[in-house]
């Protein structure tokens, strides 16, 4: 380095370490401001435990707790759960029923089949989410000892325009009240005979698109049409033999409250459809009366039902029809009871015997998850026999809290 | 052609003014978010709510005519934490209106602004009972969760009706002042029983009985939703008696049986308290419904 590089150099050390001193001296000040404030702190705290311990000698006096402000209150951000990270499952329940058969032999009922005193008759298996913003998937596979079946599988868009919803996919028709219910819903271990024999074991359930309308009203009332058409291939109601040969389903439900613990649903319901090279029409008729009293409502409840429906086959000379005719009373919390009425036609290689029955519930909850049923029946099947029976069922489900069925 | 001009233009500015003064259509799923909405909202809101104070929210049936309210509601709010899982979910799906579905502006879960107690810790599983897996939803019965509540609803009703946030505030100002007010006057009459140990029918009060120093021993149900079996009453007899139990809490809509008879073996009183606003005559709102439990309460733990 030369002598005029060594005189710059000094010259930037010089510029540099001015202020530095400066902020020294500050800094110094600083320090002795500070061990100044401390004396005075130490002597105030001497001062004070002076009194303090004048003061010891005497109770201290309580003094009340200030209730916390509302005014300052502010809302809290709730974290989410530590399951987030699954919210997107979709919501799985399965319900297992067991049924049991005791007394007279029925083979009306089985056929050939020989009757198993208790049996895992079937497990539902219940999978629901959303799709998207538009649509929520629903399906229903029903396992037993004939192998897995989808009973229900459908795409349910309910954010449609102009009051309405849609489904598509496989389904339960809206066809009365019973043939929309799945087994561990109905009041009863079986079937009613007119849904028995004029549906058939599995019901009439088909594939195709459901359009429901809510429509508007000045009584207060809740009104909804739906319209269906399906496949038309349903096992012992429908067969179809060519491309077009559909089925058409329409519904009419009316819901009023009578008053804040007492409601009454009616419906009507008429289907159309193939049956070989003839039709077949169905007209329904459903009634349901509820009371509940909203106070009391968990311990005594009352339902009565009234379903009857009518069938009309190309195959057949005259009319098919049947109904059933209900009451369910709940006896306390966990206890119900109730009656069942019915009658009905049934199709044998042309003949039309009339069937009619009557069976007797008893059904305990041991929680909202489980259930214990049993059910006397007796049923007279056309002129030919009469069968006593008596069935059990325990219910129960697993998973996801699905909503109770209204 | 002027005459026509001037008519029409009354008849515009009337219709303006109308539907400026229409009232927002709130549907609540409990009367007590209805009252703390109706505190907000004052006349600007026209508030219904699905079950009704004397019955068992958890309990409230998926009835068609709901339908009918909630296709016209501009807002739902709701109390959340799985309460309403039982009914509401059937009732949204088909109320064929898009703008009160969970993630719109017209849903309001106020569960997600209020403090929660009894967040299960660990694993849960149906053997506890019918448990609620995101933690305690009966949280309005404390007077601070009632305050975060207010908040929410000022929010959601301002976004839903910007030109009307200014009432709001200067509601829920209102409503903030007067509850403090009341609430020091609930804990005065509350403080001589701090700590007193209660038993109640339902775990329906956790947060209530926080906010007001009680200690609930022992539950007559033996888990959350299981009636009562003869053992566990004999425990809760037990308890009572060991304790100096002096109050048995229980709602309006359970059975009395099985807390009179722990209350004629032991001298404990029952105390029949209304967990939401309407639970009887005359309990209107917030301010009376809590009025009447802390006079209840007093009386039977003097």
């Amino acid at each position: 380095m030369t002598a005029k590089g060594h005189r710059a150099l000094l010259l930037v050390i010089l510029f540099i370490a001015a202020p530095l001193g400066a902020q020294q001296t500050t800094a110094e000040n600083r320090i002795r401001q500070l061990e100044s404030r401390m004396d005075d702190l130490t002597r105030q705290m001497g001062e004070i435990r002076q009194e303090i311990d004048q003061l010891k000698g005497q109770p201290a006096a309580p003094q009340p707790q200030p209730a916390p402000s509302l005014t300052d209150v502010q809302t809290i951000s709730n974290t989410p759960s530590p399951g987030a990270s699954k919210v997107f499952n979709p919501d799985i329940s399965v319900i297992g029923n067991i049924i049991g058969k005791a007394g007279q032999a029925n083979p009306f009922e089985l056929g050939d089949d020989i009757r198993q005193p208790l049996r895992l008759e079937e497990s539902e298996f219940a999978f629901q989410a959303f799709i998207d913003p538009y649509a929520k998937a629903s399906f229903f596979l029903a396992v037993n000892q004939e192998g897995i079946e989808v009973e229900e599988g459908f795409a349910q868009f309910v954010t449609l325009p102009h009051d309405l919803t849609a489904k598509v996919g496989k389904f339960k028709a809206a066809f009365g009240k019973d043939n929309t219910w799945h087994a561990h819903v109905r009041p009863w271990v079986d079937q009613p005979l007119v849904i028995h024999n004029l549906f058939g074991d599995e019901g009439f359930a088909d594939h195709g698109i459901s359009v429901s309308k809510s429509i508007n009203n000045p009584w207060n009332a809740f009104i909804e049409a739906t319209g269906e058409v399906t496949n038309g291939d349903v096992e012992n109601i429908f067969e179809r033999s060519s491309f077009n040969d559909l089925a058409y389903n329409g519904h009419l439900k009316v819901f009023r409250d009578i008053s804040e613990n007492s409601n009454v649903e009616v419906g009507t319901s008429y289907a159309r459809g193939s049956l070989g090279d003839v039709h077949s029409q169905f007209g329904g008729v459903d009634v349901t009366y509820r009371w509940k009293p909203l106070e009391g409502g968990l311990y005594n409840s009352f339902i009565a039902r009234l379903e009857a429906i009518t069938n009309r086959r190309g195959d057949a000379d005259e009319r098919l029809n049947g109904f059933y005719a209900s009451a369910d009373y709940q006896l306390g919390r966990r206890w119900f009871t109730g009656l069942r009425l019915d009658s009905s036609d049934r199709f044998v290689d042309g003949a039309i015997p009339n069937d009619r029955g009557v069976s007797a519930t008893l059904t305990f909850w041991p929680s909202e998850f489980s259930q214990v049923r049993g059910q006397l029946r007796r049923t007279r099947y056309g002129d030919a026999r009469t069968v006593n029976e008596i069935l059990f069922q325990l219910q129960f489900s697993i998973g996801a809290h699905g909503a109770h069925v209204f | 052609m002027k005459r026509i001009a001037f008519f029409l233009a009354v008849i515009t500015l009337t219709g303006a003014n109308l539907f400026s003064a229409d009232a927002l259509k709130v549907v609540t799923t409990t009367e007590d978010l209805a009252s703390l909405t109706r505190e907000v909202g004052g006349d600007r809101v026209e508030v219904t709510s699905i079950a009704r104070g004397y019955q068992d929210p958890h309990a409230v049936e998926a009835k068609p005519s709901f339908l009918l309210l909630l296709k016209k509601a501009n807002l739902l709010e709701v109390v959340g934490l799985e309460l309403e899982i039982g009914w509401l979910p059937p009732l949204l799906d088909q109320s064929r209106n898009n703008n009160i579905r969970p993630g719109a502006t017209g849903y309001l879960d106020v569960s997600q602004g209020v403090e929660i107690l009894d967040r299960p810790a660990g694993a849960i599983n149906r053997s506890m009972g019918d448990v609620h897996p995101l933690g305690n939803p009966h949280y309005w019965l404390d007077p601070a969760n009632a305050v975060r509540i207010a908040i929410q609803v000022r929010n959601r009703l301002a976004k839903l009706r910007p030109a009307d946030a200014a009432y709001f505030d200067q509601r829920l100002n209102s409503f903030k002042v007067r509850i403090n007010d009341a609430n020091k006057r609930w804990l005065a009459a509350m403080a001589p029983f701090k700590e007193a140990k209660i038993v109640t029918y339902h775990n329906s009060w956790p947060n209530f009985t926080r906010h007001f120093g009680l200690n609930v021993v022992e539950h007559v149900e033996p888990k959350p939703g299981i009636p009562p079996s003869p053992s566990h009453t004999l425990q809760v007899i037990n308890t009572v008696k060991r304790e100096g139990i002096r109050a048995i809490v229980m709602e309006p809509y359970f059975d009395r049986k099985t807390p009179q008879s722990i209350a004629e073996r032991t001298g404990a009183k029952v105390v029949v308290l209304y967990p939401s606003v309407g639970g009887k005559a005359g309990l209107d709102d917030y301010f009376k419904l809590f009025d009447y439990n802390i006079n209840e309460l007093v009386k039977a733990l003097k």
